[in-house]
């Protein structure tokens, strides 16, 4: 019998070392193949990265959601121009200065915000993002010696620049790079599906979706994933360290809009609600103490679904920009 | 025979010394539609610009500022924009940034004093205002549709990549 338990042991032992040896194989084969097309041979595999940089000019006012090369050039006095970068919620981008021909003494400038900013409105808020607006503005003739590769704290950003003389401009190449854990975002799309967690970070994030949509949020969580500890508030969210709120309104900037809903208990299930605004936010704020997780999924409010109203619709709550 | 040695060795200095005050940065020539790097300023010439610039600069700065804050007219030159928006006239702006911009330039020629004077008022009022609102006046709508722009661009990008590869994998 010893003699048994002795072959089972080695067995088992020659078994882990042959599955160990496996895994070291395979390990290294993923760890040599960024490229996902193994079958293919060399001379394919340079033809299908020989154009894959993607490169056009830029307009005035333009926004991006790709990755490539892109190049501005005045061609008559420009004062006024912006470009909007936008991608996927689970990635941030980054802006490198490839070229750059303006005349900063001559009253041109180039400069990163980290962020959208519309109407002097920004998003993320400045009670959401780490670093003060001032910083948030990254200007080329102040700095462009330095830094000339700029990453964004979400998954927007935008340039601003004014050009005077025709002929200047400037190009960049944009990238995206990936975002574990994503705070703040803003939705390409009015419909989707998303699901935010913030691991024990004392933090506040949101999530912005700049149509009118029916948002069904169907798993809150405000605790400890194992259940054992949930907050337990006694009356509404106030004082509570750890919540979900709605917001509405016309602007850019979660703080100045209006809540519309708080959530502070955990649940499974959906609720529902109709929110006409122009932007729409949902924003949760997290102590730090535990790890919060809100699924949701949103879609474009129609105007047929608009009229038929019922519970939970608060459309009256938007008034008009001044 | 020392005055003419002083003078070449002075211009010689003049001509070696480094120009920091053009920007033209390349990092790949090829991506340079027209580019031409910015001529060199005559060293005169630059210290008068650097005398009068910065103020200019700062004043530019300020009229933008003034222009992207909410409670001010909004920025009127935009093609895409509505209408509804914005009812200044482009001319307007430019005309009071002259406005702006002249009204110091009388002082700063008495001397350095009010030259830091003045510059020093910019710095004071700079810091005093708000955040800087260098901001875009677009309404949702416009946003809306260039956002959509930027999706369809994607779309078709996505597109184009997978019928690449698949005529790459059909080979």
């Amino acid at each position: 019998m010893p003699s048994a338990f002795q072959f089972q042991c080695h067995f088992i032992l020659i078994f882990l070392a042959a599955s160990k040896g496996e895994t070291r194989y395979l390990e290294v084969r993923d760890a040599s193949e960024d490229e996902p097309f193994l079958l293919l041979s060399e001379d394919l595999k340079r033809e299908l990265s020989a154009g894959q940089i993607y490169r056009r000019s830029l307009r005035c006012i333009d926004m991006l959601s790709i990755e490539g090369q892109f190049t501005f050039t005045a061609d008559q006095p420009q004062l006024h121009c912006a470009t909007f970068f936008i991608g996927e919620p689970e990635e941030l981008i980054t802006i490198d200065y490839d070229f750059v021909n303006i005349d900063c003494q001559g009253g041109d400038f180039l400069k990163v915000f980290d962020g959208w900013i519309l109407k002097g409105e920004k998003f993320p808020s400045s009670l959401d993002h780490p670093l003060p607006t001032s910083q948030r503005y990254i200007d080329f003739c102040e700095s462009g010696n330095i830094q000339r590769s700029i990453r964004s704290s979400q998954n927007v950003a935008m340039i601003f620049f004014r050009i005077h003389q025709p002929g200047n401009g400037f190009t960049i190449t944009v990238k995206k790079n990936t975002n574990l854990f994503p705070c703040n975002v803003i939705s390409q799309t009015p419909s989707g599906r998303f699901t935010m967690v913030i691991p024990h970070q004392h933090r506040n994030c949101s999530f912005s979706i700049i149509y009118p949509v029916v948002i069904k949020i169907s798993d809150l969580i405000l605790g400890h994933l194992n259940g054992l500890f949930l907050k337990k508030p006694s009356a509404g969210c106030a004082g509570v360290g750890d919540f979900v709120e709605l917001l509405g309104g016309t602007g850019l900037d979660p703080s100045k809009m209006f809540p519309l809903a708080d959530l502070c208990h955990s649940f499974h299930g959906s609720a529902q609600m109709k929110i006409g605004c122009d932007n729409t936010v949902l924003r949760m704020v997290s102590s730090g103490k535990h790890i919060n997780r809100v699924t949701f999924e949103y879609h474009q409010l129609d105007l047929q679904e608009a009229e038929n109203r019922k519970e939970n619709s608060i459309e009256e709550f938007c008034f008009p920009s001044i | 025979m020392k005055i003419p040695l002083l003078v070449s060795t002075g211009i010689l200095l003049v001509a070696l010394l480094p120009c920091q005050e053009c920007r033209a940065l390349s990092k790949s020539p090829a991506a340079a539609p027209g580019a031409l790097h910015q001529p060199d300023f005559f060293q005169q010439q630059q210290q008068q610009q650097q005398q009068t610039l910065p103020v200019l600069l700062r004043m530019g700065e300020e009229y933008f500022l003034r222009l992207g804050n909410l409670n001010k007219r909004p920025v009127g030159s935009f093609p895409a924009s509505s209408s509804s928006t914005s009812h200044l006239q482009p001319e307007a702006p430019a005309s009071n940034f002259l406005r702006a911009a002249l009204q110091p330039l009388p002082e700063r020629s008495l001397g350095s004093p009010e030259e830091g004077e003045a510059e020093g008022e910019a710095v004071e009022r700079e810091k005093r205002s708000e955040e800087p609102p260098i901001s875009l006046d677009l309404t949702f709508h416009l946003l809306r549709e260039v956002l959509e722009m930027a999706r369809a661009e994607q779309l078709a990008q996505q597109a184009h990549s997978n019928r690449k590869l698949m005529e790459i994998i059909g080979k």
